[in-house]
C-alpha cells in the first residue's frame, strides 16, 4: 500500500493547538466523524485511547502514530496532523511530539495493517522529511511531502 | 647496579611497546594477547636474543597476574547477571570443563601417542576459558552481546579456572606418585572448593564492609584492595583451598557493595589487570623457545582444532542444551567463544615445576592451543556475534557520568548530554518526560551557565548536566540520543517500530491487532506469554515470531519484561 491511498489533503492539518495528548486524540476523533459520517467519534476515540494505554504510539523524534481497527470503516483511512506546540505524548524516547499520523483501519484488516504501520515509520524516520514537515505551512506541500514515492 | 637497571630499562620498554602496539592491533583486529605474547617471542631467544628460561619466575609472576586478573573480574561482574548466567555458567564451569578436559585429552592422547592420564593432563591443562581474552576482544570491537549469552561466558570464564587447576593439579600427583589414591583425589576436590568457596564469601564480605567504614586517602583504597585480595588468596591456598576462587568471589563480593569508593578502586584495578595481562604474556612469550616448537606445530594445531570443533561444542551441548533455553544460535556462539588465554599456559608450568616426565612437550602443546585459539576464535569473535546473531544494539551512554559523593552508597550521578536532535530544538524543558527523581542540574550555552527552569527552551549544541541515578539511565540515553541516523536506524529495524507495555493484558493485544489466541492465553499479559516463551529468564533482544509478527523484548526489570516491541515480517 502506498501512502497516498490512505491520505487525502483534506485530512492534512496543520497548525492544531496541542494542549494534551488526550485532547488531540479528541480533538481528531471528532474531526474524522465529520470527514467520514459513518464513523462514531465515541468509538475513534475510546479505541484510540484503550491502544495508547497498551503502550504509547508515540515512536520517538516528534512522531507518533496512532492507530487502532474500528467498525464501520471499509478501507484505512489516514489523518496527518502537526501540532502547533509539542505535546507530551509519552514516547519510547520521552521528546514531545509535534507530527503525528493517525490510521484508522477496518475490523477485517489485520496483517496489512501493521505493514502499513511499518510504512510509516520508515516514511517518518527520514530526518529530512520531519525537517521539512516542521517548516512547512502548505498543506498542499505537507500532502505532497508525505505521500512523495520514497525514493529508493 | 648496571645490570639492575638494564633489566628497568628492557622491561620497561617492552612495556611501553606492548602499550603503544595495542593501538594497532586494536585496528587490525588482532586479539591484543596475541600481540604481547608476540613481543614477548620477538624479545626472547629466536628473536633478540633476550635469554630467559626460569619457569620458576614464570610460575609466581603468573600467579600473581591470574590472582590480580580474576579480582579485577569479579569487581565488574554485576551480580544481577547472576538471573539469567549463573546456572548455565556453573554447569559449564564444572561439568564442561571435565567433557571438555577429557574429550581433548582422549584425543591428545591418540595424536601425541601418550598414557591415558598424560592425554587427561593435556586435556585438563587447557580446559578452562579466559575471561580477559573473551571480553577484551569483545569491548574493543563494540560488540553488544545479549545478556544471557555475555553473563554466562562473563561468570563460566571467571569460575572455571579452579576445576582446571584441580585437574591439573590432580593428574600431577596422580603421575608423580606410584599409588594413585582416587580418595585423597577426591577430598582435594572438595577442599578446594569447600575452602575457597566461605572464604571467598566471607573474606569479600569484610572487605567490603571494611572499606565502608574507612576513611583513607583515595589512592589507598585500590592498594588496599589488592593488598586484601592477595592475602586472602594466599590464605585460601595455604589452607588447601582455591584460592583463584576465594579472590574472583572477593572480587565480586566487593564490585556488588555499591559503595562510592568503587570509582576510586575500578580505575586502578582496571589499570593493574592490564599490567598483569601485558605482564603475563611477555614473560610467556619469553619463556618459548619457538624453534623447538616447531615439530609440535602441525600435531598441536590439531588438537586445537578438535577442541575447538568437537570438544567445546559437544560440552556446551551437554551441559546447557537439557537445562537451559538457550537457542542454536546462542549455543553456537558459547561454543565458539571457548577462549584459551593465559591460564593453560601458567597450568603447563605446573608439570614442569613438579618434575613430571615429558613436561616440557605438554608445556609446547598448551602454549600452540592457546596461540590457534586466540588466533582463529579470538579474531573471529565479532564476525561470529554478528553471523549468529548475538548480538543487540548497544544502549547510547552519556559522555560523561561520575558519582556526586553525595552519599556513601547508591549514590546520584551526574550526566553529561549535548542537545543533537532536532526535534529538541525550542523544547521547553517542562515538555520532556523526565524519571521523577531525576532533576537537570546546569545547562551550558556558549560557554555559558544558564539557570534552567521548565520554561527554558533548549537549543542545539545545549549541554545538560541531568542528576540522578543509574536506572534513570535507559531514559535519558534515549532522549538525547547523539547517535548518527544510520545506527538509529539499526536499533529500530531490530526492536520494532512500536512498542506495547509488557503488562498489556494479552486479550487486548489480540483485539488490537485481530490476532486469535487460545482462552489459556486470554489471562496472561504479552510480557507473561514471552516470558514464558524464553524459559522463565527473558534478556533484552529476546524474539519470537507468532501471528506473523515479531515481537522483541526491548526492556526487562529482573525477570518481569516491561517493554516489548513489534515488527511485522
Amino acid at each position: 500500500m502506498q501512502i497516498n491511498e490512505i491520505l487525502t489533503l483534506e485530512r492534512t492539518l496543520f497548525g492544531v493547538p496541542g494542549g494534551s495528548k488526550k485532547r488531540v486524540l479528541e480533538y481528531f476523533s471528532k474531526f474524522i466523524a465529520q470527514q467520514i459520517p459513518q464513523l462514531d467519534a465515541e468509538e475513534v476515540f475510546s479505541r484510540l485511547i484503550a491502544r495508547e494505554k497498551l503502550g504509547s504510539t508515540g515512536i520517538g523524534q516528534g512522531v507518533a502514530l496512532p492507530h487502532c481497527r474500528i467498525s464501520h470503516c471499509d478501507q484505512a483511512v489516514g489523518t496527518f496532523i502537526r501540532l502547533r506546540d509539542k505535546i507530551d505524548f509519552d514516547a519510547i524516547d520521552g521528546q514531545p511530539v509535534d507530527l503525528i499520523f493517525l490510521l484508522l483501519v477496518p475490523e477485517e484488516a489485520n496483517e496489512a495493517h501493521l505493514q502499513t504501520l511499518a510504512l510509516l515509520a520508515e516514511r517518518f524516520s527520514d530526518e529530512e522529511l520531519r525537517k521539512e514537515l516542521r517548516k512547512t505551512d502548505q498543506p498542499e506541500q505537507l500532502h505532497q511531502l508525505i505521500t512523495a514515492p520514497i525514493p529508493s | 647496579m648496571d645490570n639492575l637497571n638494564s633489566i628497568f630499562l628492557i622491561a620497561s620498554l617492552l612495556l611501553c611497546l606492548s602499550i603503544v602496539a595495542s593501538v594497532i592491533s586494536a585496528r587490525v583486529g588482532m586479539p591484543l594477547l596475541l600481540l604481547f605474547l608476540g613481543v614477548g617471542m620477538l624479545a626472547g631467544e629466536d628473536g633478540i636474543g633476550l635469554d630467559f628460561a626460569s619457569f620458576e619466575a614464570a610460575y609466581v609472576i603468573g600467579h600473581l597476574a591470574l590472582a590480580v586478573i580474576l579480582l579485577d573480574g569479579g569487581m565488574r561482574t554485576q551480580m544481577k547477571t547472576f538471573r539469567v548466567g549463573l546456572r548455565p555458567a556453573l554447569s559449564l564451569a564444572t561439568l564442561g570443563v571435565v567433557v571438555t578436559s577429557g574429550l581433548t585429552g582422549l584425543l591428545a592422547m591418540w595424536i601425541f601417542d601418550l598414557t591415558l592420564l598424560q592425554g587427561l593432563l593435556v586435556g585438563a591443562i587447557v580446559g578452562s576459558t579466559d575471561a580477559a581474552a573473551v571480553f577484551s576482544m569483545l569491548g574493543g570491537k563494540g560488540v553488544h552481546l545479549n545478556e544471557r549469552v555475555s553473563a554466562t561466558l562473563e561468570i563460566e570464564s571467571g569460575t572455571n579456572d579452579p576445576m582446571a587447576i584441580f585437574l591439573t593439579i590432580t593428574l600431577i600427583t596422580l603421575l608423580t606418585q606410584e599409588v594413585a589414591d582416587p580418595l585423597s583425589a577426591l577430598l582435594m576436590f572438595v577442599k578446594q572448593f569447600g575452602i575457597g568457596l566461605p572464604l571467598g564469601l566471607a573474606g569479600g564480605w569484610l572487605f567490603a564492609w571494611v572499606l565502608k567504614k574507612l576513611q583513607l586517602p583515595t589512592g589507598l583504597y585500590p592498594l588496599l584492595v589488592t593488598g586484601a585480595g592477595l592475602g586472602l588468596f594466599a590464605t585460601t591456598n595455604l589452607l588447601g583451598g582455591s584460592g583463584f576462587l576465594a579472590i574472583y568471589l572477593a572480587g565480586l563480593m566487593i564490585g556488588n557493595s555499591r559503595s562510592a569508593k568503587l570509582q576510586h578502586i575500578l580505575p586502578v584495578h582496571d589499570g593493574l589487570a592490564w599490567l598483569s595481562q601485558i605482564g603475563l604474556f611477555l614473560i610467556l612469550g619469553l619463556l618459548v623457545t619457538p624453534h623447538e616448537m616447531l615439530a609440535t606445530a602441525l600435531p598441536a594445531t590439531l588438537l586445537a582444532l578438535g577442541m575447538i570443533l568437537i570438544a567445546r561444542p559437544l560440552a556446551v551441548l551437554i551441559c546447557l542444551k537439557p537445562f537451559f533455553s538457550f537457542n542454536w544460535r546462542e549455543l553456537a556462539f558459547i561454543s565458539w567463544v571457548g577462549l584459551r588465554g593465559a591460564v593453560p599456559i601458567v597450568l603447563a608450568i605446573f608439570p614442569v615445576i613438579a618434575g613430571v616426565e615429558d613436561a616440557g612437550l605438554y608445556f609446547n602443546i598448551a602454549f600452540f592451543v592457546v596461540l590457534i585459539s586466540l588466533l582463529i576464535q579470538g579474531t573471529s569473535l565479532p564476525w561470529a556475534a554478528k553471523r549468529l546473531k548475538v548480538e543487540v544494539p548497544a544502549e547510547f551512554m552519556p559522555k560523561r557520568r561520575s558519582l556526586l559523593g553525595v552519599f556513601a552508597e547508591d549514590d546520584y550521578e551526574v550526566f553529561v548530554y549535548s542537545v543533537k536532535s532536532e526535534t529538541l530544538d525550542g523544547v521547553e524543558l517542562r515538555r520532556l518526560r523526565f524519571p521523577s527523581g531525576a532533576r537537570i542540574g546546569a545547562l551550558f550555552r556558549d560557554h555559558q551557565l544558564i539557570h534552567p527552569s521548565g520554561s527554558t527552551r533548549l537549543q542545539q549544541g545545549d549541554q545538560l548536566c541531568i542528576i540522578g541515578r543509574e536506572a534513570d539511565l535507559p531514559v535519558f540515553s534515549k532522549m538525547f540520543n547523539e547517535e548518527p541516523q544510520p545506527s538509529k536506524e539499526k536499533a529500530r529495524s531490530f526492536f520494532g517500530d512500536f512498542t506495547l507495555s509488557g503488562d498489556a493484558p494479552l486479550k487486548d493485544v489480540a483485539d488490537l491487532y485481530g490476532l486469535t489466541i487460545s482462552p489459556d492465553q486470554a489471562s496472561l499479559t504479552l510480557g507473561e506469554l514471552l516470558t514464558r516463551r524464553f524459559g522463565g529468564h527473558p534478556v533484552v533482544g529476546d524474539q519470537m515470531e507468532w501471528h506473523g509478527i515479531r515481537w522483541v523484548v526491548v526492556a526487562v526489570d529482573g525477570d518481569h519484561i516491561t517493554q516489548v516491541g513489534l515488527k511485522p515480517l
